[in-house]
């Protein structure tokens, strides 16, 4: 399965959008769950930087989908049973779904609540759905629904790379940690 | 055990434990290790036990009425603020007159807190929404206090009634409310939504052009307020507040200015319950017109939320800990009703008609 121009380790641009959207994406469901489950007095203040941190994670993506598309990925060692391969494929579409739709999600569901989307000072995000609340309602649970699915399928990821890196000894975990 | 299966053990540890961690840490953040944390789904399930919980309204100020206008600011205010709100007039305000408690259907009495709702949206600028309430001071001077108060309001579910021993009990633990108690009970009530004046009560920070800051607090003060309407059949209508203010409407304008109370050093800004010095500095802002009223049925107003924290640059939060309480509270409150099939409003879209 391996071709000769596939290359064994992700290249450096690769690795570092992988590796600040990994941070950004962990921070961003953390925040967000302890934002929906708490009252404080930094509400307002922990929702602006949740929602900045919303944005930024949404032009990274782009970023990462167009690095994709230009930069060779490597192959998936060729031992691997087609029920793991599958797995893998699946969850890494389900990844990139996801880093997808949470914060469009997000920006949709603001806009249905009517809610301005203040960036910071005049800055401000327009809506990209009309006014409407059964619609918020639905986009808000969507929201958390996608945030647990999220947090779900990136457990998974996880123990994946660790299955890789400690017990099968492959080439996958260092590919994305060292790119060797 | 053999070296080559507790290395394995080990190594499958290693595969396990981050991933536990994390997931502990997700749950952590969620509150499932903080079962006394005042979520705001707490703070729903106390509300909700205080009033009706009536689908598709709102869980508190339930009772209301949307009304339209402008407002047009005098300019005083942009020595203190660069908000677009203080400099431009004819500025489109949606609006909300509520009761306080928790039921949509509630008869209107004189007793009872009312509240002004404003949506204010300069052309071309950042809106402003805010919310205000008649007495002077808030009897809860931060976020334990507001839970603690919202407890000791829910029904009992046998009388299914609130027993005023608890409200007793909330007041008698709490001797830094007692000023804002003495001042709530001192407040003589109005007759009428339409010559009451509405105060912000929370404080909130002003950044001016050349970002001085400052914090305030402000009221909505009626202007040459009309004579109240008394008809024969007042005593039997129980929506009598709302009525009047109406028929007010269907006469002529009403209008209130914005009056902004500066703070000088030595006011309590991070506390609501307390009162600031009677000598404050203040600058009338501008005049609100509300030009026409409408049903929440069928305006705008019934599907917005009045959330305190949506200000303009120039306009920004204080210390004082309510406004943040509000805004999450009022989140979960609007996606709740949002998604629920409402009843119809006491105050109908035919009684809002000209007769």
């Amino acid at each position: 399965m391996s071709s000769s121009s596939s290359p064994r380790g992700f290249a450096l641009s690769s690795r570092l959008v992988h590796w600040v959207m990994a941070v950004l994406i962990l921070a961003m469901l953390g925040l967000g769950l302890f934002i929906a489950h708490s009252s404080t007095v930094h509400y307002v203040t922990l929702l602006h930087l949740h929602l900045i941190t919303g944005v930024s994670l949404l032009v990274l993506v782009i970023v990462r989908l167009l690095n994709r598309f230009v930069v060779p990925t490597p192959e998936l060692p060729a031992d691997l049973t087609t029920p793991m391969r599958l797995g893998a494929t699946g969850a890494h579409l389900a990844l990139y779904g996801l880093m997808i739709a949470q914060p469009l999600v997000g920006w949709a569901m603001l806009s249905a609540g009517g809610y301005p989307i203040t960036l910071g000072g005049s800055v401000t995000l327009p809506p990209i759905v009309p006014h409407n609340p059964a619609l918020w309602a639905n986009l808000r649970q969507i929201h958390t629904i996608l945030a647990y699915a999220f947090i779900a399928v990136i457990l998974l990821h996880i123990v994946a790379a660790l299955f890789h890196g400690l017990i099968r000894r492959d080439h996958v975990l260092s590919s994305m940690v060292s790119g060797k | 055990m053999s070296q080559t299966s507790s290395s394995r053990l080990l190594r499958w540890g290693c595969v396990l434990l981050p991933p536990a961690l994390l997931a502990a840490g997700f749950a952590w953040a969620a509150g499932l290790f903080s079962p006394h944390r005042l979520s705001t789904a707490r703070f729903m399930t106390v509300l909700e036990n205080g009033g009706g919980a009536a689908p598709g309204f709102r869980r508190a100020h339930s009772k209301g009425l949307c009304v339209l206008g402008q407002f047009d600011a005098s300019g005083a205010m942009t020595a203190y603020s660069s908000a677009a709100v203080f400099s431009q007039s004819h500025i489109p305000v949606t609006g909300r007159l509520a009761l306080a408690p928790p039921f949509p259907h509630i008869v209107d009495g004189p007793g009872i807190v009312r509240s002004m709702a404003l949506r204010l949206q300069p052309d071309h600028a950042q809106e402003w929404r805010t919310t205000m309430n008649d007495p002077p001071l808030q009897p809860m001077r931060d976020i334990q206090d507001a839970f603690a108060s919202f407890s000791a309001n829910q029904r009992d579910p046998v009388t299914h009634k609130p027993d005023p021993r608890l409200a007793k009990a909330y007041e008698e633990a709490r001797p830094w409310l007692k000023t804002a108690y003495a001042a709530n009970r001192a407040h003589v009530m109005s007759s009428d939504f339409a010559n009451d004046t509405f105060n912000s009560i929370d404080s909130f920070q002003v950044t001016n052009a050349q970002g001085e800051r400052h914090t305030v607090r402000w009221s909505m003060v009626p202007v040459s307020p009309p004579e109240a309407p008394v008809r024969p059949e007042d005593a039997h209508d129980p929506n009598v507040l709302f009525t009047h203010v109406i028929a007010s409407l269907h006469q002529q304008p009403l209008r209130w200015n914005l009056v902004v109370t500066i703070a000088n050093p030595s006011d309590p800004v991070n506390d609501p319950s307390q009162p600031w010095a009677p000598t404050d500095r203040t600058v009338t802002a501008g005049t609100l017109t509300l030009h026409s009223s409408a049903s929440e049925d069928n305006s705008p107003c019934g599907g917005m939320v009045f959330d305190p924290t949506i200000l303009p640059s120039g306009l920004s939060l204080s210390g004082d800990p309510l406004p943040a309480l509000r805004s999450a509270v009022y989140m979960r409150s609007f996606v709740r009703r949002s998604g629920e099939t409402k009843d119809p409003s006491s105050i109908t879209p035919a009684m809002t008609q000209p007769h």
